[in-house]
């Protein structure tokens, strides 16, 4: 059988919060295949953000491993998971996460900024990530100046522009009403099926666990289901 | 590499143009200090050059002996009073001082001169032909007047430039003028070189000089016949200023009897203690400057690390995306250090403008001699661009130290 993508293992997050101490996570193991499509849901404070944080390698786990790819993430430096974040993980925010006051081309570029691309290899990846989502001739917007599903797709164009392999999204449409919803599901997922990307979706709406192959349910920081069944199409899921 | 330290400034210049009035006045403080320092170097460098030149002028190895604080029945005189020297004084020295290459002597006198229309008044000297050596004082016309015409007090004189000036119009050739010297008729042989003035601001070029027994016996009156009022010395080396005025002082200690424990009545000066007063000025100008030069640029480095801190905090979800998508502690670092030195840079840069502008201003206003010099500048904007880097660098590692998620998680 060949190497998941996404390793946990007893898998802890504690946080200390003024002498007393908050398990976010307690105990989680979860294997993640390369390619596979999976929806993580709960109720808030679940603990499923704290676990996108750690697969997003944003954060470290108080105990147990994850690797990903093979390599056991708390024992890379700093910058090795600044690196591993920069090439192999996009991450899809709820609020977006755009630079403000910077046009659309210069957030989508700013990956292969830091990867250390040439100028004119970052115009022309950029300008490409911003056509696969539909946002052609938007370039030199700022984000004040486009919508919110406008913006979260310049979001999706930022998080693949640098070819990762695994697209995390955190609550992607959670600040979207349903049309716009529906067609950042779309994107989503064309371009993983396109890309062959592994992708992994928090969310607490069930239309959007609709559109993948696989929903983890979170609660109280364990995981408590975990089922697979084949994907609707994103339209089909939004209108049922 | 390239790109990112692109990125970086073109997000400096950005982050530091949103808050112009912000930006003015965080450079204040290294504008203010730098242009202090700027426009201080160049006044005490003038005053210095100014004082270097005066004592070239001079010539580093003249020695002068002044009669100086007689005391005859008690009362104490010194410049003005009846001089205790004599030419028998200064030929002893000529004869006597092993280190004293050359010896002439002065009797002086403040006189009105004449030439057609035009008057003047002016200082006489009375020397002997051996002045201009000793002096090194060269002329611009004609010739000095010569041991003949000393030995047959011959009315024959040497102007200044400035009595030159004073008496004779352009065009008018003063070299075989006979003009008017407290009424006795002079031929003018030759014109001095402009010398300028002395250290203690007196024109050497408003002179009038003239063989020493012409002055003694026809122009300054023979009351004291012999007396001089200043015998100047010139040592056979510049190291040997020391010595010679080691060896006078003795032999007129001697000449004039006085004995340990009394109080000289003359005194010997020269300009190696001068020259090493305005070195001793200049340096300690230097320090002070140092002083208000690293007050000015702490209190500026102080403001930069200030407002900084605030740029961290107001821009801590900027950090926190940047860190999401893959920014390094160092990316980081690099951003806000670029944003100080920026600043700092800047400030430095139009402190120097208003420094050089301040001190044209100065020698041409209040026409202090300034100099300014090139090195200053220079130094005065890379330190102020080092001042940036030092007070930047802690709140720039604070910007980097930021965990990835609570700086995106901060509004």
């Amino acid at each position: 059988m060949a190497l998941p993508l996404v390793e946990v293992r007893d898998l802890w997050r504690v946080y200390e919060l003024e002498g007393s101490s908050v398990d976010a996570l307690r105990g989680v193991n979860l294997d993640v295949a390369r390619g596979e499509t999976v929806a993580i849901m709960g109720s808030s404070g679940s603990g499923k953000s704290t676990l996108m944080n750690v697969l997003g390698c944003l954060d470290l786990p108080t105990r147990g491993t994850y690797r990903l790819d093979g390599r056991d993430v708390a024992k890379l430096s700093a910058d090795a998971r600044a690196e591993i974040r920069n090439r192999q993980i996009g991450f899809v925010f709820q609020s977006f996460n755009l630079l403000p006051r910077t046009s659309a081309l210069e957030n989508v570029e700013l990956p292969l900024v830091y990867a250390g691309a040439s100028t004119a290899e970052q115009r022309e990846r950029a300008r490409a990530a911003l056509r696969a989502v539909g946002l052609e001739g938007r370039e030199h917007h700022l984000p004040s100046q486009l919508s919110g599903g406008e913006q979260q797709r310049v979001a999706i164009a930022r998080a693949l522009v640098n070819r990762p392999m695994l697209l995390l999204a955190d609550e992607p449409t959670g600040n979207l009403d349903t049309r716009v919803s529906g067609e950042i599901l779309e994107i989503f997922q064309r371009l993983t099926r396109e890309q062959g990307l592994t992708f992994v979706v928090v969310t607490h709406e069930a239309d959007v666990a609709a559109c993948v192959g696989r929903v983890i349910t979170v609660r109280d920081g364990q995981i408590v289901s975990d089922l697979s069944r084949a994907p609707v199409a994103a339209r089909a899921a939004l209108r049922a | 590499m390239t790109q990112i330290l692109q990125m970086t400034v073109r997000v400096a210049m950005r982050a530091l143009r949103r808050n112009k009035l912000r930006s003015a006045l965080t450079m204040l403080g290294i504008v203010i200090g730098v242009a202090a320092v700027i426009t201080m170097v160049s006044i005490g460098e003038g005053a210095d050059a100014a004082v270097q030149r005066q004592i070239q002028a001079l010539g580093r190895n003249v020695l002068m002996v002044v009669p100086g604080a007689t005391t005859s029945a008690g009362v104490r005189s010194g410049w003005g009073g009846v001089s205790t020297l004599t030419v028998q004084d200064a030929r002893a020295i000529a004869e006597e001082c092993p280190s004293v290459a050359a010896v002439s002597w002065v009797k002086r006198q403040i006189v009105q001169v004449v030439y057609a229309e035009k008057n003047w008044s002016t200082q006489a000297q009375g020397t002997p032909p051996s002045y201009l050596s000793v002096r090194e004082w060269p002329l611009a016309a004609g010739s000095f007047f010569s041991q003949r015409d000393e030995d047959q007090a011959e009315r024959v004189a040497v102007l200044g430039q400035t009595v030159v000036d004073q008496l004779f119009g352009p065009g008018q050739d003063p070299i075989g003028a006979v003009i008017r010297v407290k009424d006795v008729p002079f031929r003018v042989v030759g014109i001095l070189e402009r010398m300028g003035q002395t250290a203690w601001g007196q024109d050497q070029d408003d002179v009038v000089i003239m063989p020493f027994s012409t002055a003694e016996r026809r122009v300054l009156g023979a009351e004291f016949l012999g007396s001089v009022d200043m015998v100047f010395g010139r040592s056979t080396s510049g190291a040997a200023v020391e010595d010679a005025s080691e060896q006078i002082a003795t032999l007129l200690r001697q000449r004039h009897r006085i004995g340990a424990g009394e109080d000289d009545d003359f005194s010997v000066r020269n300009l190696n203690a001068m020259a090493r007063a305005s070195e001793e000025a200049s340096r300690v100008m230097s320090i002070l400057l140092l002083g208000v030069a690293s007050i000015s640029l702490l209190v500026g480095g102080i403001g930069i690390m200030n407002i900084l801190l605030v740029s961290v905090t107001e821009r801590t979800r900027e950090i926190g995306i940047r860190m999401a998508v893959g920014a390094k502690a160092r990316h980081i670092l690099l951003q806000f250090l670029v944003e100080a030195a920026a600043l700092s840079l800047a400030g430095g840069s139009v402190g120097a403008v208003l420094g050089v502008v301040a001190a044209r201003a100065v020698s041409v206003l209040a026409g202090w001699p300034t100099l300014i010099s090139v090195g200053a500048v220079v130094a005065g904007v890379l330190f102020s661009g080092a001042v940036g880097i030092f007070f930047g660098f802690y709140p720039a590692r604070r910007a980097a130290r930021l965990d990835p998620i609570e700086a995106l998680r901060s509004e």
